[in-house]
């Protein structure tokens, strides 16, 4: 049985500790930094100074650090092309052949780049050290309905199980001489076939499944406990409080930067 | 409120789940097959039809969110918002009927794929600095070339996709429906009228 | 504990009723076999007893269905979880999907009841130990075999305490191994006296073994009710679609053979067999 379809690492460290929701809401704090740090170089310092020693502190800086990479770097070659040789009135630096580089779209794609780069690194800083059953649970035990945690970790369980079903149909075509590469025509041809099986059998499951959670009181209103208990502390508790505040207060600054 | 209640049935929590993971796993297949689409909210076009606008909604939202925190694809995230009006839209045009016509999916694809563009337009010109990081980009840099900003860019380049993609999906919506048993389509909160 | 009176049904689009006039109670501490050819009904009997018909499964009801005393047929499916467990086939689709390990997913339930944490510790570890799956509490139930995920279908719905549990063909995927297994669990759990079991099922054989009577299914209407090795000696059985168990054919042929004496009772189980060719 293949994995679930999420980036949880266990180890040991003060981070995995954490209660989720802290996490969580450290996570939300980082990611409104990124969308709101003025200036080209302040996203850089937020990912190289605070979201890098995390990751090492967590004890998952080497994955940490290639999934950024991968994830930012296609949207850097874009940024770094479209913006810099097309950026329409600036001041050229370079030019190459009819183009020519200016300096306030590398500028531009410099700050684009370092944004992405703080956003992607906290999602991953919350993927890679806090469990997602934990993280719906304590959701749950604050009130979220507790059917969003039921399809969150329902689906982490089923995706895999689906990539392996479809591989299998995809081999079993492809044996049978279905082109699966070649002309685009082709390919979506190969289409079809693929996802109607895929679609259509688990669709048939899925009322044997709805009993299953029905005998399971899954339907019953009223309050439900968990099996599970979550750690928590007095000062967790406030340095959620604080994140949220801090968090508020920095989008609120960024607002008033643009209005006044 | 109580067709809320009508919609969000035991059935339609099951198949929340479900539809995410065809979304994923569709869209990963056409990622793989090199296939310029994305064809990455069938799943969510289909609970918008079987179980109502919201339903539709609930399941691009965390589409999205699911694949973002998955690492596989970080960058979805920030387009939840997307996947949640995909979803809305969708169910929209099925409450009104939209499904039971092969050319009237088709249309309604379109029109969910212009939507989908123009809310994407700004968080992508916003938070990624109009490009998506793959080949439709040579899109946006056509149109930055001929003088369009950052955002009406990043516009064009949705309109060069997104309905074209969503048609598709639509289609296969369409096409899916017709190939289930009614007796299925009967458990569904709103399967019985959908085709 | 369970009352069925004059129970009918029929489903949407379908021409004939799937369940005609059935009758019957089961006591409490009673485990009920029920046989039938595919078709027979016996599917739509299980959905009935829990409500899932009609409220699930739609369609024209008549008679009554009362389980612990409750209107199964007004009562909404929320409010009979606890009452009523059902199991069936496929172990794999009653897995929820909702947890990480055996453990978590047998609270699954008892966490919608709403039970304290102390209780479901208690009921979690009594069901493991039931179902033999004490070893396995901290596996994920995907890396399960099919015999041990239907077990943890059972024990998911036994810490719910049931006082009626259900079972749709629970073996049908199961080995030999597993279906004898699921058999003798059952055996134990209407020992308590407070509980009344009803299995569907093909294995008749077992049937005659663990069960306190059998019932009959043939095409909705219930078409024979008694001690499971009466009723599977008989030659009636055939005319309802059934095969004799593999011990009443062998001896059956022997006495065509000449090679046992006839006009003695063919055997139905093992035991039986055991003693009739001696």
């Amino acid at each position: 049985m293949s994995d679930p379809f999420t980036l949880y690492t266990a180890r040991e460290s003060a981070l995995h500790r954490l209660h989720p929701l802290t996490t969580l809401s450290l996570v939300a704090f980082l990611f409104v930094l990124s969308l709101v740090l003025p200036g080209v170089w302040a996203p850089y310092l937020l990912y190289g100074a605070v979201l890098l020693p995390l990751a090492l502190a967590g004890g998952i800086p080497g994955r940490f650090l290639r999934l950024s990479l991968q994830a930012v770097l296609p949207f850097a070659i874009s940024l770094f092309l479209i913006q810099g040789f097309f950026w329409g009135e600036g001041t050229p630096i370079l030019d190459v052949g009819p183009l020519s580089l200016k300096s306030e779209g590398l500028a531009f794609a410099a700050r684009s780049t370092g944004r992405i780069l703080a956003i992607v690194g906290s999602f991953l800083l919350l993927s890679f050290t806090t469990r997602p059953d934990a993280l719906m649970i304590a959701l749950s035990q604050r009130g979220v309905n507790d059917k969003i945690a039921y399809i969150m970790l329902t689906t982490i369980q089923i995706v895999p199980r689906f990539q392996a079903k479809a591989n299998a149909i995809l081999d079993a075509q492809r044996s049978r001489g279905l082109e699966t590469e070649g002309r685009l025509g082709q390919r979506l041809r190969a289409l079809l076939p693929l996802v109607q099986p895929l679609v259509l059998g688990s669709i048939l499951d899925m009322e044997e499944r709805a009993i299953a959670l029905e005998v399971r009181a899954f339907g019953r209103r009223g309050a439900k406990t968990s099996l599970a208990e979550l750690a928590d502390t007095g000062r967790q508790r406030l340095a959620r409080r604080l994140l949220v505040l801090a968090a508020a207060a920095a989008a609120a600054g960024r607002l008033a930067l643009v209005f006044f | 409120m109580e067709t809320m209640q009508k919609d969000f049935k035991t059935m339609t929590w099951v198949m929340i789940p479900v539809a995410i993971a065809i979304n994923i796993v569709v869209g990963q297949i056409i990622f793989a097959l090199k296939v310029p689409l994305y064809l990455d909210s069938i799943g969510t076009v289909l609970v918008a039809v079987l179980a109502g606008p919201w339903a539709g909604a609930l399941t691009g939202l965390l589409s999205n969110l699911v694949w973002g925190l998955s690492g596989l694809n970080v960058t979805y995230a920030p387009f939840a918002a997307v996947g949640a009006i995909i979803g809305l839209v969708a169910g929209l045009f099925a409450e009104v009927g939209w499904f039971k016509m092969w050319w009237k999916s088709v249309l309604g694809g379109v029109i969910t794929g212009l939507i989908a563009a123009l809310i994407s337009a700004p968080i992508s010109a916003y938070v990624f600095g109009g490009v998506t990081g793959s080949g439709t980009d040579v899109v946006t840099a056509m149109f930055r070339g001929i003088g369009f900003g950052i955002l009406p860019a990043s516009f064009a380049q949705g309109v060069s996709s997104d309905p074209l993609d969503k048609a598709i999906t639509f289609i296969v919506v369409y096409l899916i429906l017709r190939a289930l048993p009614l007796r299925f389509l009967d458990r569904f909160p709103r399967g019985t009228g959908a085709r | 504990m369970i009352e069925i009176d004059d129970f009918s049904f029929r489903y949407p689009r379908a021409e004939v009723e799937a369940l005609a006039g059935i009758d019957f109670t089961v006591p409490a501490g009673q485990l009920c076999a029920v046989a039938g050819a595919n078709g027979a009904g016996k599917s739509t009997l299980c959905y009935a007893l829990t409500g899932f018909i009609p409220h699930f499964y739609h369609g024209d009801f008549s008679g009554s269905v009362r389980v612990d005393g409750r209107d199964v047929l007004a009562e909404e499916i929320a409010a009979l979880a606890g009452t009523v467990g059902l199991v069936f086939s496929k172990p794999f689709n009653q897995i929820t999907g909702a947890r990480f390990t055996v453990r978590e997913e047998i609270a699954f339930g008892l966490e919608n009841l709403g039970l304290p944490r102390p209780e479901m510790v208690e009921r979690i570890d009594e069901a493991l130990a039931v179902t033999g799956l004490v070893d396995l509490a901290g596996r994920s139930p995907y890396a399960l075999s099919g015999g041990q995920q239907q077990r943890l279908a059972i024990a998911s719905v036994l810490a719910m305490k049931p006082q009626v549990l259900v079972l749709d063909e629970p073996t049908s995927q199961l080995d030999p191994v597993g279906t004898r297994e699921i058999f003798a669990l059952l055996r134990r759990l209407v020992g308590d006296g407070e509980t009344a079991v009803v299995v569907c099922t093909h294995e008749l054989e077992w049937a005659a073994v663990y069960a306190d009577r059998l019932l009959i299914l043939d095409r909705g209407r219930l078409a024979a009710d008694g001690a499971p090795v009466d009723l599977l000696a008989a030659a009636g059985l055939v005319d309802h679609g059934l095969r004799p168990t593999r011990y009443t054919e062998a001896a059956r042929l022997a006495v065509e053979q000449g090679l046992a004496p006839s006009g003695r009772p063919l055997p139905v189980t093992l035991e039986q067999a055991r003693e009739f060719f001696r």
